[in-house]
């Protein structure tokens, strides 16, 4: 009897070890689940949110406001946001490996594509909103005040000795911008190359790429690495100088005569908020997050150039200077093209920075 | 003080009531327990890691070198973490030979802040150092004002990395001075031998397998450390970005096999230093 | 370890000076390398006023972070105390084939980088993993959920009590063990009323490294929690954040948080040690 106390003890120690992982395991308090067959009208809904790493800030107000509109229009029923931010191509891989997200806010469509592609998105999501972009910026170089280096464009970047932080494309959206923007520039014969190179554009990003000096995991990342004195420059968001400067950073802005129409996308990922029974609190936020009052939130932390091209390209007397050629993914073919010709295995992207390891 | 009718003994099972059938089972039960826990938790994941790296032969591996700046990150890490030895095993030695043979006031205070490594988080340490060195910092102003780069330098990656091996040096070091026999250190002075001939031929051939540990300790240590190091080093690709931070940015990108076969080189020499180690300081109380 | 100074003979005036130098040495290395910085993040962090300490803690994800922080070292030393000491029983009182390979097996957690136990557990519970279709199968979320921070902080802390107790248990040595189980104590008995007393200050000690490490943790929980802001995301990862986010005074709060809690486990560490510093003296008396 007494001996036996010892297995027992023995047997239920490892029996709460298993426990332990059970117990935390499965969706948070507060949720419900379609899977039990049981609840799914939670009483207080979780939305868990995996954004890119640039708008925490906007996001931060954005999400306060939409609980407040919620609580008012639901008998104040409290939404709970869980906010989670880094690379934009990071998260998407994290969402489809397993990662509970009801909510993406990513830096580019092809990272909410991924995730559709996986069947988590099973919806049309480019048909809500605008497109399902719910902001806009451009690509631009954050120099030190004054701009020693005199950086004007993307040729300025590939000057000896210059020191440049851009983010991982592997992980990274902003990344991606910030080369479909050179390489963009490069083809409309801009930067030093004539017209439709397509061989000077790869040279040119060779001579950018010889000169980074760090590939941080996020656009983030990457800014606050220039910040903490690193480099002549980084090449990143226009809103990411913007928040910077608001935050009392000397970071100055150059925008290049010619760069890309950053246009950022949302989508609810329905099979977790179904999982979750928060698909309509995740479309009610997705759906706000079009609303006028959303947009000036975005502009007012200087997020949104206003989704039109031209009127994108204005200098609209505030905050937003005005850009010779600003253009857009679908003037270069459209991402399917761009992830061929540029990222793609021969792609211009990866043997120039395959030249510039040498 | 023992009242017992037998000499303690930790060799197997002693005969007599030990070996009821009951309780042979409840000891048969806890072993499985043990090993269960074991293999479970530390043989099994490591498996995995390795199977990863090498499932495919050495061509994860043979990329995740290829990688730009992944030469640069394994010999920062090797250069770090030796440094690191090095000057802990001389510091070190000194602490403990101070906190064991020379009383002053305060001792026990110094004794126990020597423990403070120990107990701070790893991030805490970065952060730490980035308030004290930091460009927004007095000193660390001044210190670069005169052309010396603490933080986002591999001067930061030092102070880190000594900060937090400190205690494993000390630590190994001090029970052994604890038992020299001063006898032979007297006798030696009375030859008329000084005290540095004294340390050299007498106190430093019976401590040299603890520092010698401690160093390798604190090597294998260093070689793994992360949570300070991503704060205070920057990172910078082929300059201040270490091993185990190259291992984290591969995991950031899916490349897992690859992470995995760095993983499993990482790991392979620290655990060989940790078992040599082990002997070191085994074969010290066998003697 | 305070241990009673060796009584020397009168030095002559160069020992004097030599071991004068080597106190101030001592001094000035543990003083900058040690004291300066914590006192660096006491000023720097406390330097913006209290305010910012109020401020920091009336956030529900910092309250969030510190809570959760606490639920996982509070399992990681429950489970790893109880079922490192069967090891260190297992290892010492009943020795084996392969106990030698055990041993080196226990001491394997302090050679991997924390950022490998993370990658490990994404390889055994994430997508494509060895486990994850059992788990997913049932809807149970290990990696981006607690379990997985959970499982990597106790891989993290297995040597911890292991290695504390293991030799404590040697040197009592089984003598005591063995007369209550000649006067018919059960083997429950025999551990709870004689082997635990004895090993006692070690276990405390092992627990209390063990609680510091736990609450530490930062490489393997970045890797597989997400880092989702209220649900996965500890104090260190809030830390983490804030200075991401530009707010360097609520991390610096935060972190001298931690450091402020780590101080008392070391407090609480070397007490445990002097104990168990000054039973070992006298039995070996």
């Amino acid at each position: 009897m007494r001996r036996r106390l010892g297995r027992t003890l023995a047997g239920a120690a490892t029996a709460l070890a298993l426990a332990a992982t059970a117990c935390g395991g499965g969706t948070g308090s507060g949720e419900g689940t379609s899977a039990n067959g049981g609840q799914c009208t939670p009483e207080t809904p979780v939305i868990s949110f995996a954004a890119y790493s640039t708008p925490r800030e906007v996001y931060g107000k954005i999400i306060p406001a939409f609980q407040a509109k919620w609580k008012d229009e639901h008998d104040g029923q409290t939404v709970i946001v869980q906010e989670s931010y880094g690379g934009s191509t990071s998260q998407a891989q994290n969402v489809v490996n397993g990662y509970p997200a009801d909510v993406v806010a990513l830096s580019l469509a092809p990272d909410v594509d991924v995730i559709a592609d996986a069947g988590l998105i099973t919806h049309d999501w480019t048909a809500v909103g605008d497109g399902g972009m719910v902001s806009a910026s451009v690509v631009v170089f954050d120099v030190r005040e004054g701009n020693p280096a005199g950086l004007q464009d993307f040729d300025d970047l590939t000057q000896g000795g210059l020191e440049i932080l851009t983010p991982d494309p592997a992980s990274s959206g902003g990344a991606r911008w910030n080369i479909v923007a050179a390489y963009g520039a490069a083809l409309r014969g801009h930067a030093g190359v004539e017209e439709s190179d397509a061989a000077g554009a790869g040279t040119l990003l060779e001579g950018i790429f010889r000169n980074v000096t760090a590939l941080d995991k996020s656009a983030r990342d990457s800014i606050k690495n220039f910040e903490s004195g690193n480099g002549d420059v980084a090449i990143t968001y226009e809103n990411e100088v913007l928040t910077a400067n608001k935050a009392g950073l000397p970071d100055e802005m150059v925008i290049p005569p010619s760069t890309v129409l950053i246009e950022n996308p949302v989508a609810v990922v329905d099979a977790n908020a179904e999982d979750h029974c928060v698909k309509d609190v995740a479309d009610a936020f997705v759906d706000y997050l079009f609303t006028d009052e959303v947009k000036d939130l975005y502009s007012s932390v200087g997020f949104l150039r206003p989704a039109d091209r031209d009127a994108a390209a204005e200098d609209d007397g505030d905050m937003f200077p005005a850009i010779d050629d600003l253009f857009t993914v679908e003037d270069l073919g459209g991402w399917d093209q761009i992830d061929r010709d540029v990222f793609g295995d021969e792609g211009a992207f990866t043997t120039a920075f395959e030249r510039a390891q040498d | 003080m023992s009242t017992t009718l037998q000499e303690p003994r930790t060799t197997a099972r002693p005969a007599g009531p030990s070996s009821r059938p009951g309780v042979r089972l409840g000891r048969l039960s806890l072993r499985a327990t043990a090993l269960l826990y074991l293999g479970l938790l530390i043989a099994l994941p490591l498996s995995a890691v390795v199977a990863k790296g090498f499932g495919r032969g050495l061509m994860p591996l043979r990329d995740a070198l290829a990688s730009p700046g992944a030469g640069e990150a394994i010999r920062l890490t090797l250069f770090t973490a030796a440094v690191t030895a090095i000057v802990n095993a001389v510091f070190g030695t000194m602490i403990a030979y101070v906190l064991v043979r020379v009383p002053f006031p305060g001792r026990s205070l110094v004794n126990a802040i020597v423990d403070l490594p120990f107990a701070i988080p790893t991030l805490v340490t970065g952060v730490m150092l980035v308030a004290l060195y930091g460009p927004t910092s007095p000193i660390g102003g001044f210190l670069e004002g005169i052309g010396i780069k603490v933080i986002f330098a591999q001067l930061g990656i030092l102070l880190a990395l000594l900060f937090i091996t400190l205690p494993l040096v000390v630590r190994t070091v001090q029970p052994v001075l604890l038992e020299l026999d001063p006898a032979e250190e007297e006798a030696a002075k009375s030859l008329g031998a000084g005290r540095w001939t004294t340390f050299r031929k007498v106190m430093l051939p019976a401590l040299r397998p603890a520092i010698t540990a401690g160093a390798l300790l604190a090597f294998a240590r260093s070689i793994g450390e992360f949570g300070s190091i991503v704060i205070v080093s920057g990172n910078i690709t082929g300059r201040t970005l270490t091993a185990p931070v190259f291992i984290f940015q591969l995991t950031q990108q899916f490349r897992p096999e690859e992470a995995a076969a760095v993983s499993t080189l990482l790991f392979a020499l620290s655990f060989s230093l940790v078992l040599i180690t082990e002997r070191l300081i085994r074969r010290r109380e066998a003697v | 370890m305070s241990a009673t100074p060796v009584a020397r003979s009168a030095p002559p005036g160069v020992e004097h000076r030599a071991r004068r130098w080597m106190v101030a040495g001592t001094l000035v290395y543990v003083g900058v390398l040690v004291v300066a910085p914590l006192v660096g993040i006491f000023w720097t962090a406390l330097g913006h006023g209290l305010g910012i300490v109020g401020q920091t803690f009336s956030r529900p994800d910092v309250r969030h972070a510190f809570v959760l922080t606490g639920v996982v070292a509070l399992i990681t030393v429950v489970v790893t105390t109880f079922l490192g000491t069967i090891v260190a029983l297992v290892l010492v009182r009943f020795r084996f084939i392969g106990s030698r390979v055990v041993s080196a097996i226990v001491d394997l957690p302090l050679a991997v980088s924390p950022v490998i136990v993370g990658l490990m557990a994404v390889l055994l519970f994430g997508r494509g993993g060895w486990f994850e279709p059992f788990f997913a199968s049932r809807g149970i979320q290990i990696i981006f959920a607690v379990p997985s921070m959970v499982l990597v902080t106790i891989f993290i802390c297995i040597p911890f009590v292991i290695r504390e107790v293991a030799p404590v248990l040697e040197e009592v040595g089984t003598g005591e063990e063995e007369a209550a189980r000649i006067v018919g104590a059960s083997s429950l008995q025999t551990f709870l009323r004689v082997t635990l007393p004895n090993i006692r200050w070690g276990l405390l000690y092992g627990v209390a490294l063990s609680a510091a490490r736990a609450l530490g943790e930062i490489g393997a929980v970045l890797i597989v929690s997400g880092a989702i802001q209220g649900r996965t995301e500890t104090a260190t990862l809030y830390v983490l954040r804030a200075l991401e986010e530009r707010q360097e005074a609520s991390g610096n709060v935060v972190a001298l948080t931690l450091a402020a809690i780590s101080i008392v486990l070391l407090v609480a560490i070397e007490a445990f040690k002097r104990r168990q510093e000054r039973i070992r003296e006298e039995r070996a008396a």
